[in-house]
């Protein structure tokens, strides 16, 4: 579990995070999601104490991170998969990190197992892929066996087998109960991977909710109709002020006008219906909903800046 | 997992120690530092030969350890990178999720950096030591048995050793490896070599003993240097160094704590 309460970071005049307040439960993968720039990498960085808030307070299992006696076994965080020596083997990395709470060398050799990372173990890891740096970051995430796992863009740079295999582990990962938090910038990737998902912007919460719910939220603003005679229609919706596409014939893509208003309309020129269906937005159309405004409004002050 | 597992300083200590040793360059440094510092003192030895020698115990000593500035700057630079690799690699990350307290970072690898230089001086300041007078024959007629001459090798072993803590230091409080190299060299060569023209002749000879450089030479002087004859007695020297090694690592655990990594 991690509770977020009234969690702030300035870097001189700039707010990075801004007030921010969420809980993070065990038993879900908890998508962590906000434009680039929008405060998630330093959340998660405050969360184990590489910076430190500037106003409220990140707690894990109740405590603060560097409270607790073993801080890899509360919590594993890929935070940056090139955080590795270039000129230090893969194992020999994982081993420093493992000696510091007295981890078996087995227990080195068993993350490096689960990442498939036995056969390369005793390269240098400044040759390996961005790829394998993921996996490395993953196996030294995994190595305290923690409650809490935190990932920051896990996928970024894996091949399309790398990113399936992230997302199964995080699965397993919550299945087995843990409490997993996974930042993207990639809705595409949160809507098949998380269960739950925070969504921030410019520092602020925009959404707590799961998956389903924020479907639900989301304004729906696009209809489609379809009726024999379409084209009638089509004249009669666009006079009332609607957008209509057309992409086969006889059926309608309307927006601008409510569901009921295109109903009435048919009705009184009696127009016969063969569909009429608002369409339900994608997650990628609720979260550009979402972050739309603070991305916008960031270019804004951008822009007056300059 | 189970309750054995947890943070300790001896086990930030042994990782730091695992650290250490699994880069190739520790090996690499520390060998041909080695080489370098014996295969000097091996050649003023024959030079010195060639050349009729006085035969003092202090001109032995003098000669002998004419390589231990040149290993003090290396060990330096060696001290500084310790830490400042960490950053230039991003590891200090992963190093301080691993121990979020953060205090027993500086300490660790200041014992692992003691733990693994000091014995490598010893060998390195003694190998040099018998090479010199092996070399210089006739000329250097001196041996360990001569009053002072084990203490100055230890000396000139130590001393190299606190310098490199003294860029271990500067190394955590700048943190980037090219401006920590620069402060270090500026600390050890520059502020020396240009106090002496700076100051008025009267202090110049009150400041320039405390200076980290000259408090470390004065450590495995034996006698009364005749290009510094103002250097403090070896304990006293070996004091204001170690003095200025805990400002210095002050200043980094400071640093260390303080800043966002």
């Amino acid at each position: 579990m991690i509770e977020i309460a009234e969690l702030t970071k300035r870097f001189g005049r700039t707010i990075a995070v801004d007030g921010l307040s969420f809980t993070v439960r065990p038993g879900q993968v908890t998508g962590f999601l906000g434009p680039n720039g929008a405060g998630k990498s330093t959340t998660m960085r405050m969360i184990v104490g590489l910076d430190r808030p500037t106003g409220g307070a990140a707690l894990v299992g109740g405590v603060a991170y560097a409270r607790h006696r073993a801080p890899l076994c509360e919590v594993g965080a890929l935070l940056d998969a090139k955080a590795v020596h270039r000129g230090r083997s893969a194992r020999r990395h994982l081993l420093a990190l493992a000696q510091t709470h007295g981890l078996p060398a087995r227990r080195v050799d068993e993350v490096l197992g689960a990442v498939g990372l036995e056969s390369v173990a005793h390269r240098r890891a400044g040759g390996f892929s961005l790829g394998m740096s993921q996996r490395l970051g993953i196996a030294a995430a995994l190595l305290g066996d923690p409650a809490v796992v935190i990932l920051d863009e896990p996928v970024n740079g894996l091949d399309p087998d790398g990113v399936l295999w992230v997302r199964t582990l995080l699965k397993e990962l919550a299945a087995e109960g843990r409490t997993v938090l996974v930042s993207s910038h990639l809705m595409s990737e949160m809507a098949v991977t998380a269960e739950h998902l925070v969504i921030i912007g410019r520092g602020r919460l925009l959404a707590d909710t799961s998956v389903d719910e924020l479907i639900a939220r989301v304004v729906v603003d696009r209809t489609v109709v379809r009726s024999p005679r379409a084209a009638e229609l089509s004249d009669l919706l666009v006079r009332r002020g609607a957008r209509v596409t057309s992409e086969a014939s006889g059926q309608l893509q309307v927006s601008g006008l409510a569901v009921e208003t295109i109903g009435e309309v048919a009705r009184r020129h009696d127009l016969t219906l063969h569909e009429l269906t608002p369409a339900r937005a994608s997650l990628e159309q609720a979260y550009m909903e979402l972050t739309g405004d603070s991305v916008e409004y960031r270019d804004e002050r951008e822009r007056s800046a300059a | 997992m189970t309750a054995q597992y947890r943070l300790s300083f001896g086990r930030v200590v042994r990782s730091e120690w695992t650290k250490l040793w699994s880069l190739r360059s520790t090996w690499w440094v520390l060998g041909l530092a080695g080489l370098l510092t014996v295969a000097l003192a091996s050649i003023v030895g024959w030079a010195s030969r060639q050349d009729g020698g006085d035969g003092s115990v202090r001109a032995a000593v003098e000669n002998a350890f004419i390589g231990v500035d040149g290993l003090s700057l290396i060990l330096g630079v060696f001290g500084v990178v310790l830490m400042t690799g960490e950053y230039g690699s991003g590891l200090i990350r992963a190093t301080l999720t691993a121990v979020p307290r953060r205090r027993p970072v500086l300490p660790a690898k200041a014992l692992v950096l003691v733990a693994a230089t000091l014995p490598f001086c010893v060998v390195v300041c003694f190998a040099s030591f018998l090479a010199h007078q092996a070399f210089a024959g006739p000329a250097g007629d001196v041996t360990l048995a001569d009053p002072g001459v084990v203490r100055a090798t230890f000396g000139a072993a130590a001393a190299p050793v606190g310098l490199a803590l003294l860029g271990l230091g500067i190394g955590t409080m700048l943190r980037h490896t090219a401006g920590a190299l620069a402060a270090y060299v500026g600390a050890v060569l520059v502020v020396p070599a240009l106090l002496g023209p700076m100051l008025p002749d009267r202090v110049e000879d009150d400041v320039l003993p405390y200076v980290p450089t000259f408090s470390g030479q004065a450590m495995y002087a034996v006698g009364e240097s005749q290009t510094f004859p103002w250097l403090l007695s070896p304990g006293s020297g070996a004091l204001v160094l170690a003095g200025w090694i805990l400002v210095f690592l002050a200043g980094g655990a400071t640093v260390l704590q303080a800043r966002d990594a």
